[in-house]
C-alpha cells in the first residue's frame, strides 16, 4: 500500500548508511587508513604468466578453438587479404565496422555499414561484424574489448550474428591478473567475450548462440620481431 | 521414450516467502515424494560437479584466489561504508543516479516512481535474484508495467509460473519435456519439439523484438566497484548485454553489499565466479558500464542499493562472512542436502547452504527458524566457498539464536527435543546421573527390542528414527562397566 | 607409551564393542591405557543443536578431567572435531582466561584413533587379520574437519586378508548429522537411501568407518532393508587379529 505522495517519506541514504556506519564501528576504529589495509590484502595467487610468447599464443587459440570460435593466424602484411579471406568464406555481404576500424580492413566486395550512429534497427540488419580488440586472455580465451573507436560500441559486437575479432599477438596475456595490469587506467566500457553466447538451463545442454553472436571468428596477427 | 509429464497448472504454487514458507522438513517432503525432480537436480548438479572439479584441479592457484577473495570481499564488508559513499560519488560523476532504500518495500516503490517517470508500461529484466527477494515483478504487474523476463530460465519460470529453486540454474528442477509443454502452451506454438537447441531458438525468437524495441530495463549487479562507480553483469546468454545497452533507461538493482574496492579486484572474482557457478574457466558474457557513456547504452542510468536487513548482519563479526557471498550457487551444487530437496524446500528465492544463513538473518530471524536446521553440517559448502564463507560455523550461530527464542517460550515445555537435551544435560553432568540413565534407558527399551536383539519402532520422537532405520538394542553392558571387570581381571 | 581412551557418551551406551577393540589394539601395540572413570560427553549433539550454554558446561568438564592427562584417545572423528573446531570459540565467549589457557595446553594432546596411531605411534601395520571384503566411507568430521587424509587408507591396507572395495562418492554425507537424522528424518533417510546405494554397490561383506554415528546411521538401514551387508567400526577390524578374530567378539 503506498501512502499518497505527500506523506511518503524519502529514500533515506542517510538512514541506511547510519546503520551500516554503527554496524562497522567495531571494525573501523581498529583501522586508521582504509587505503593501507587493502594494500595488506594477501594477494599470493599467480599474477604472472609462464608460458613462453609461443606456448601463451598457443593456448590462447587453443582456447578459443574450444569454443568452437574458429581461428586463424596471419602477419601485418597480410592482415587484408585475410581479413577478405574470412568474409568471403562466412558467404555474407552485409558488415557493419566501427567508425575507427582502418580503411585497409575494409575489404572490397562488400557492402560495409560504418557506424557513424546507426541504429539498432540498421545493425540488425548486417550480416556480421568486423572489429579490434584489447587484449586477449589465453588462460581463459577471453577476448576484451574497451569499446574504443576502433573495437565499436557495445551493440555493434552484440547483434550480428557473426563476429570476426582481430587479435594482435602482441596483445595476448597469458593471465587475467596480467591483463588488469595493462590498464592504465580502469576502462569505463568493458565487455569479455569467452565464446558465443550459450546457455545450459534445459537439462544442462549447452546451447550455443542464444542471443549473440552465434559464429565467432579471430585473427591472430603475428606481428615480426 | 515417452514420459507422463505432470500438469504444471495442476502442480500447487510453491511459495518463496520464508514468512509463509512451511518449515524445511515439511516443504521438503513434496520433493523427496518427486523421483522426477529429484532426477533433474541431481544431474544438473553433476554436470557442473565434474566441470568444475577438473577447472579446479587444473588452477593451481584455486585456494591462493580464494584466500584473496576472502580477504577482500572482508575488508570491502568491514568498510561498507566508506566505500558505498565512494562507489555512489564516482557513479554520480559518471552521469549515474544513486538511490538509497532501507527495505523492499522502498525499493520497489523507488523502481516504480522512476518507471512512472519514463511513462513505462513495459519493461525488459535480466536475470537478478534481488529483484525477486524484494518481490518486484508481481508488484510492478499490479501497478500496470509488464515485466519481461529475458533469461531463458526466467522465461520458462514466468510462463511456466514456476518458482526458481536453483540461484545460477533456476529452472535446473525442469526438463525439456516438461519446458516443451510450457512453450507450446503459452508461446502458442504447435509441434514444437523437445530438443533443447529447437527450445531455445523458440526464445530467441520470442524476445528479439522486445529487446529491440521496449526502453526500460532493469538488472541486477554481480559487482559494484567503488573506484569507478562501475556495475559488472555476468552473464552466458547475451540477454543481459541487450538489456545493458540497447534501452534508453536502465535501472540496476544491487544489494549494498556487492561492493568490491577497487576494478582490480575484478581480478580474483571472475577467475572463481565461472568456476563455481557453471564448471567454466570464463563465463561468455561479462559486462562493466560506468554511469552513462554518451553514445554508447542506456543515456539514464540508476542504481537502487538495497538493505532489506543486510546492515543488521553487518553489525554482527561472525556473521558478517555471510555477506561476502557472490551468488556462485557451489554450496548448493556441493551440498547433499540440496541434492536430495531441491530449492523450494528453503522456501526462499536463496536456497541451499547460503539461503539457510543468509534468508533468517535477512528476516531478522522472526521466520525461517527451520533453515539453520536444514544441514548435517556436513562442511562441503564451506569446502567449495569462493569466498570461504564458513557456513556450518554461521549455521551454528544461527542455531544457537533460535534455540535461546524458544527458551523464552513456554510452549518449549511440549518439544520433546527440547526436554530431551534439557534433561541429557543434567545427566551429562554427573557420571552417576549418566550411568543411571543408561541403566534405565537399557531397562526400558528392552520393551521395544525383538528377539533378533534389534529394535524395530519406538514412541515419540524415537518413530523419527525408526520409520527408515532400525535401532540396535542397547547392550546389557555398557564400555564403563566392561572396563571396571577387564582392571580387575588385569590386576 | 601412556594414553588416556575417551570412549564417547553413544559408544559407550550403544558400541561397547568398539571400546573393548581400542583396548584389545592398544594394549596389544604396547599402549599403557587409562579410562576415566568421571567421563560422559563432549557437548557435540547440545552444541550443534544450538543448545550453547549447556555445551559449555560440558565443555568445561571435559577439560577439568583430562588437563593433566599426557594423551586422549578419542575413537570418534565428529567428538574430536567438536573438540578442536568448537571448543575454542566456546572458550572465548566464555571469557574464563585460565580454563582457555589449559584448554590450550589440553587440545595437542587430544588425538582421533587413526591420528593416535599413525602420528604418534607411528605405525600404519598393527598386525591386524580380517579376511574379507570391505569399503570405507569417509565421514565428513574426519575429512573436513581433522583432515585425517590418507590415514584410514593407510590403516587399512596393512590389514592382512582384507579386500578393501572403493566407495563411490566417497565423501558424500551418509545424512546422519546427529539430531539432523531426527529433526529432518525424511531429508536424512534420503541421503541415506543415496549412500546405502553407493556402499551396497560395492559388493562388500562389510562398510566401515571412524564414527560409529555413521555406522549407526547405515547399519539401521542395511538391517531393515536385509541388506546383506553390516557395519563395523575401524578399531574392530585393527583388533580383529587370527587369534581373536573380530566377528565373535562383537
Amino acid at each position: 500500500m503506498s501512502a499518497p505522495a505527500l506523506f511518503r517519506q524519502p529514500p533515506s541514504p542517510q538512514r541506511v548508511m547510519g546503520r551500516i556506519s554503527t554496524a562497522t564501528q567495531s571494525v573501523a576504529n581498529g583501522i586508521a587508513h582504509v587505503a593501507d589495509a587493502y594494500a595488506a590484502l594477501p594477494r599470493t595467487y599467480i599474477r604472472r604468466g609462464q608460458l613462453s610468447t609461443e606456448a601463451r599464443i598457443k593456448l590462447m587459440i587453443e582456447r578459443l578453438r574450444e569454443y568452437d570460435a574458429d581461428v586463424v593466424e596471419s602477419t601485418p602484411q597480410l592482415l587484408p587479404a585475410s581479413i577478405a579471406s574470412q568474409l568471403a568464406l562466412s558467404g555474407k555481404r552485409t558488415f557493419a565496422a566501427p567508425v575507427g576500424l582502418p580503411v585497409a580492413w575494409l575489404a572490397d566486395g562488400f557492402d560495409w555499414k560504418i557506424d557513424n550512429g546507426l541504429t539498432a534497427t540498421e545493425i540488425e540488419q548486417t550480416e556480421g561484424v568486423v572489429t579490434a580488440a584489447f587484449c586477449g586472455v589465453a588462460d581463459s580465451g577471453t577476448i576484451v574489448l574497451h569499446h574504443s573507436a576502433t573495437e565499436g560500441r557495445r551493440v555493434l559486437t552484440l547483434l550480428p550474428d557473426w563476429h570476426l575479432c582481430i587479435l594482435r599477438a602482441s596483445q595476448v596475456v597469458e593471465t587475467l591478473p596480467e591483463y588488469f595490469s595493462r590498464c592504465q587506467q580502469p576502462p569505463a566500457l568493458v565487455t569479455w567475450i569467452s565464446g558465443p553466447s550459450a546457455t545450459a538451463d534445459i537439462e544442462m545442454t549447452r546451447i550455443k548462440g542464444v542471443h549473440g553472436p552465434r559464429f565467432l571468428h579471430v585473427i591472430l596477427v603475428r606481428e615480426q620481431l | 521414450m515417452t514420459q507422463t509429464v505432470p500438469s504444471r497448472a495442476a502442480t500447487n504454487r510453491v511459495v518463496l516467502d520464508p514468512r509463509l514458507a512451511p518449515p524445511f522438513p515439511q516443504a521438503a517432503l513434496p520433493m523427496l515424494r518427486n523421483p522426477q525432480l529429484r532426477k533433474n537436480v541431481a544431474h544438473a548438479i553433476d554436470v557442473i560437479q565434474t566441470k568444475r572439479g577438473k577447472l579446479v584441479a587444473e588452477k593451481t592457484d584455486w585456494q591462493e584466489l580464494r584466500e584473496a577473495a576472502s580477504a577482500i570481499r572482508t575488508h570491502a564488508l568491514e568498510n561498507l561504508d566508506t566505500y558505498l559513499e565512494e562507489f555512489e560519488a564516482r557513479c554520480t560523476a559518471a552521469g549515474g543516479q544513486v538511490h538509497w532504500a532501507a527495505d523492499a518495500a522502498e525499493a520497489r516503490q523507488i523502481i516504480l516512481d522512476l518507471l512512472r517517470q519514463e511513462n513505462a508500461i513495459e519493461v525488459i529484466k535480466i536475470k537478478t535474484m534481488t529483484s525477486a527477494e524484494i518481490q518486484l515483478n508481481p508488484f510492478l504487474q499490479a501497478a500496470g508495467v509488464s515485466v519481461f523476463e529475458t533469461d531463458l530460465a526466467e522465461i520458462i519460470l514466468q510462463l511456466g509460473e514456476e518458482e526458481p529453486s536453483h540461484i545460477v540454474v533456476p529452472a535446473l528442477h525442469i526438463n525439456r519435456t516438461q519446458v516443451r509443454e510450457i512453450f507450446a502452451r503459452r508461446m502458442g506454438l504447435k509441434n514444437l519439439s523437445d530438443d533443447p537447441k529447437v527450445l531455445t531458438n523458440a526464445a530467441r525468437t520470442y524476445l528479439r523484438q522486445k529487446f529491440l524495441t521496449v526502453p526500460t530495463a532493469i538488472s541486477g549487479a554481480n559487482f559494484l566497484i567503488a573506484e569507478t562507480g562501475s556495475v559488472v553483469v555476468v552473464e552466458s546468454e547475451g540477454n543481459g548485454r541487450m538489456c545493458l545497452t540497447l534501452p534508453r533507461t536502465l535501472i540496476t538493482l544491487a544489494g549494498i553489499e556487492k561492493v568490491l574496492p577497487r576494478f582490480q579486484d575484478i581480478e580474483v572474482m571472475l577467475q572463481l565466479l565461472a568456476r563455481s557457478a557453471t564448471g567454466e574457466r570464463m563465463n561468455p558474457y561479462t559486462s562493466l558500464w560506468t554511469g552513462v557513456t554518451p553514445g554508447d547504452g542506456p543515456q539514464r542510468f540508476h542504481v537502487v542499493l538495497l538493505d532489506n536487513g543486510r546492515s543488521s548482519i553487518l553489525a554482527r563479526p561472525k556473521h558478517r562472512q555471510t555477506l561476502k557471498c557472490i551468488r556462485c550457487a557451489a554450496c548448493m551444487n556441493a551440498c547433499p542436502v540440496y541434492r536430495q530437496t531441491g530449492g523450494h524446500a528453503y522456501g526462499s528465492v536463496y536456497p541451499g547452504p547460503i539461503g539457510a544463513i543468509l534468508t533468517p538473518q535477512l528476516m531478522h530471524m522472526e521466520h525461517a527458524q527451520s533453515l539453520p536446521y536444514a544441514s548435517s553440517l556436513c562442511g562441503a559448502c564451506y569446502e567449495v566457498c569462493p569466498v570461504k564463507i564458513n557456513i556450518p560455523e554461521v549455521l551454528l550461530e544461527l542455531r544457537a539464536q533460535v534455540v535461546n527464542q524458544e527458551r523464552k517460550q513456554a510452549v518449549r515445555f511440549l518439544d520433546p527435543m527440547y526436554l530431551g537435551l534439557r534433561i541429557a544435560n543434567l545427566l551429562f553432568a554427573k557420571a552417576w546421573r549418566f550411568h543411571a540413565a543408561q541403566w534405565l534407558g537399557r531397562i526400558g527399551l528392552r520393551l521395544f527390542t525383538r528377539k533378533d536383539g534389534w529394535i524395530h519402532s519406538l514412541p515419540s520422537t524415537g518413530a523419527k528414527w525408526t520409520q527408515t532405520r532400525d535401532l540396535r538394542g542397547l547392550p546389557s553392558q555398557t564400555f564403563y562397566d566392561w572396563w571396571a571387570a577387564h582392571v580387575k581381571e588385569t590386576k | 607409551m601412556r594414553a588416556s581412551l575417551f570412549i564417547t557418551c553413544y559408544n559407550d551406551t550403544l558400541f561397547p564393542e568398539t571400546g573393548r577393540a581400542v583396548v584389545r589394539l592398544l594394549e596389544r601395540l604396547g599402549v599403557e591405557l587409562e579410562f576415566h572413570p568421571r567421563q560422559t560427553c563432549c557437548g557435540q549433539m547440545h552444541a550443534n543443536t544450538g543448545f550453547r550454554g549447556e555445551a559449555f558446561s560440558q565443555a568445561k568438564r571435559f577439560v577439568r578431567l583430562y588437563r593433566d592427562t599426557e594423551t586422549v584417545v578419542i575413537p570418534s572423528s565428529s567428538c574430536v572435531a567438536m573438540i578442536r573446531d568448537q571448543y575454542p570459540g566456546l572458550f572465548e565467549e566464555l571469557g574464563n582466561d585460565a580454563l582457555r589457557k589449559e584448554f590450550a595446553a589440553l587440545l595437542p594432546r587430544v588425538h582421533e584413533l587413526s591420528e593416535f596411531l599413525i602420528d604418534r605411534l607411528g605405525i600404519e601395520n598393527v598386525g591386524a587379520w580380517f579376511p574379507h571384503r570391505v569399503t570405507y566411507h569417509a565421514s565428513c568430521h574426519g575429512v573436513r574437519a581433522l583432515h585425517l587424509g590418507d590415514r584410514p587408507y593407510r590403516l587399512l591396507a596393512k590389514v592382512r586378508g582384507l579386500d578393501l572395495a572403493p566407495l563411490p562418492n566417497v565423501d558424500r554425507c551418509c545424512g546422519f548429522g546427529g539430531t539432523f537424522s531426527v529433526k529432518n528424518a525424511e531429508v536424512s533417510s534420503a541421503m541415506l537411501a543415496a549412500k546405502l546405494q553407493d556402499v551396497v554397490s560395492t559388493g562388500a561383506e562389510y562398510c566401515t568407518a571412524l564414527d560409529n554415528s555413521c555406522l549407526m546411521h547405515l547399519g539401521g538401514a542395511m538391517h531393515r532393508q536385509y541388506a546383506g551387508m553390516k557395519t563395523i567400526h575401524l578399531a574392530q577390524i585393527l583388533a580383529s587379529t587370527e587369534d581373536s578374530p573380530a566377528e565373535e567378539l562383537e
